[in-house]
């Protein structure tokens, strides 16, 4: 795999089709401590992801990008609004968790498999992912230790190829550069560039806005819960000399 | 059925593999080897000294490993965040639950029969004649920590691991005291006392049913029939137990 950046053309980023992911109106409150005190994380927020856009979803911390992702895969409810996901349900969906931890006791081929597993792929065609997948990831020849001796970065990598391992239509990352070297990174942009060349759908959360502003088509401001601007990053970029000068004036007008 | 598979494989990957799971059964295999030394020192009791010594020592270090290994087994893929990545594959709660438990089974069924298979050594060695009374003896022991393992992981749905390891005792403590409880129900003062007790009899599995150490040692004759009888109804009772466990995982957020 090709380790460049490329930008796509303007026409192929703008190209509009039909939306993958739709949240309307999506509110979380979550009780808190002993009391049960209620606290609202998402309040009410709405965007949409369309079929082949890499989609970043920015924020500060505490913004509810998280939970946002985490309600989208069922891990929580919503309280109220509307989520739909143009995929047959998790079958069709990859997910990188934020600092990812894994198996200790499994080598990374082994955790794979499990994956693989997990999402019904079997016998000569989950070895043939497997393997795949380590070698686009750049893990080859770590197959075979066990995933307590990888690095961060290693770790991160594997988590992506775990997120692949059923081909998915629709992939969400959260803090995919997070704790990755200048190398890493570049490799993970590479995969998500690869990804979208193929069609798939990639929503992911980053605080690295020039990777943000290198990879998305579309990108969603959100803080304290709801979404405070959503559009193409060249409307961001169109007012401001790059997207962490558009991300600033955002978040603390 | 496929995903609970492999989920309770990786299950068994993760406790087999656990150096702290070696050691146990190290320190058990020297008690068994310790009772040897006892058996030397009894007279004309050699081989009712080995079992009995030996039954308690595959009891208390086989529940050790149901009640704690039980307990911190969902608890771990939380805190480590593992589920995260589970639950993001189309498995469901129930699948998860089902599989960590048989994966630990698995893992509990080693173990067992590693201790088992030393005792029924030993005591050979010792009275010079085979006892396969002591190899049922051991099976209907590894029923009893597999129930023990349903309730205390389904304690761990919805407590801490230190609470549901603890509570996990508590009702293997209870289930051997069932038939005492069951003479309450009859004898007991005031009807207080009295629905109290059938209360604790109704809800704590009577894992001394299915309890022959004293047969095996030669002190009572097991009625085997009432023993399958019980048997069943522990494993209907570890059926509805991961029903519950399985009902309130549902209901957790992550």
């Amino acid at each position: 795999m090709s380790t460049t950046i490329e930008r796509l053309p303007e026409s192929v980023r703008r190209k509009s089709s039909a939306p993958i992911i739709e949240i309307r109106d999506l509110c979380k409150t979550v009780s808190v401590g002993f009391w049960a005190r209620k606290v609202e994380i998402l309040r009410g927020i709405t965007f949409s992801v369309n079929e082949g856009d890499v989609f970043g979803l920015l924020g500060p911390n505490g913004a509810g990008k998280t939970t946002t992702l985490k309600v989208l895969l069922g891990l929580m409810k919503a309280t109220s609004g509307d989520v739909r996901l143009g995929v047959s349900g998790l079958a069709d969906l990859g997910y990188l968790p934020e600092n990812p931890y894994f198996y200790d006791y499994l080598s990374g081929a082994e955790f794979l498999r499990l994956a693989a597993q997990l999402c019904g792929v079997e016998g000569v065609e989950s070895e043939a992912r497997v393997e795949a997948l380590l070698n686009d990831v750049g893990l080859s020849d770590a197959a075979d230790i066990h995933l307590g001796k990888y690095s961060k970065g290693m770790l991160q990598r594997i988590g992506i190829a775990q997120a692949l391992v059923n081909d998915p239509q629709l992939v969400l990352l959260d803090e995919p550069m997070t704790g990755l070297d200048p190398v890493g990174r570049v490799e993970v942009k590479a995969i998500i560039q690869h990804l979208r060349e193929r069609g798939k759908t990639v929503l992911f959360n980053s605080h690295i806005l020039a990777d943000v502003a290198e990879l998305c088509t579309r990108i969603a401001i959100m803080k304290a819960g709801v979404v405070i601007w959503e559009g193409h990053v060249e409307e961001a970029l169109a007012g401001a000399s790059d997207l962490e000068q558009f991300f600033m004036q955002r978040v603390t007008a | 059925m496929r995903r609970v598979f492999a989920i309770a494989l990786n299950t068994f990957k993760e406790t087999i593999r656990d150096r702290i799971l070696g050691v146990i059964v190290l320190f058990a295999l020297a008690m068994i080897a310790g009772s040897l030394w006892l058996a030397s020192i009894s007279l004309d009791e050699a081989g009712r000294m080995m079992k009995d010594f030996g039954l308690v020592a595959v009891t208390l270090f086989g529940l050790v490993v149901a009640v704690f290994v039980g307990a911190s087994l969902v608890h771990k893929e939380v805190e480590k965040r593992t589920v995260f990545v589970i639950f993001s594959k189309p498995v469901g709660r129930a699948e998860f639950l089902w599989g960590k438990f048989l994966g630990l089974c698995a893992t509990l069924f080693v173990v067992v029969a590693a201790m088992g298979a030393f005792l029924f050594a030993t005591t050979w060695y010792v009275a010079h004649a085979p006892s396969a009374s002591i190899l049922l003896a051991i099976l209907l022991i590894y029923l009893q920590l597999v129930v023990v393992v349903a309730v205390t992981m389904l304690f761990a749905t919805f407590t801490s691991p230190i609470l549901a390891s603890v509570l996990g005792v508590c009702v293997f403590v209870a289930g051997q005291l069932s038939h005492n409880v069951f003479s309450l129900t009859k004898l007991g003062h005031g009807p207080l006392v009295k629905v109290a007790s059938w209360v604790v009899f109704y809800a704590v599995p009577d894992l001394s049913a299915v309890d022959v150490k004293a047969s095996v040692v030669g002190e009572d004759v097991a009625r085997w029939s009432s023993v399958a009888f019980w048997s069943a109804y522990l494993a209907a009772y570890v059926v509805l137990a991961l029903l519950v466990a399985s009902w309130a995982f549902r209901r957790k957020e992550f």
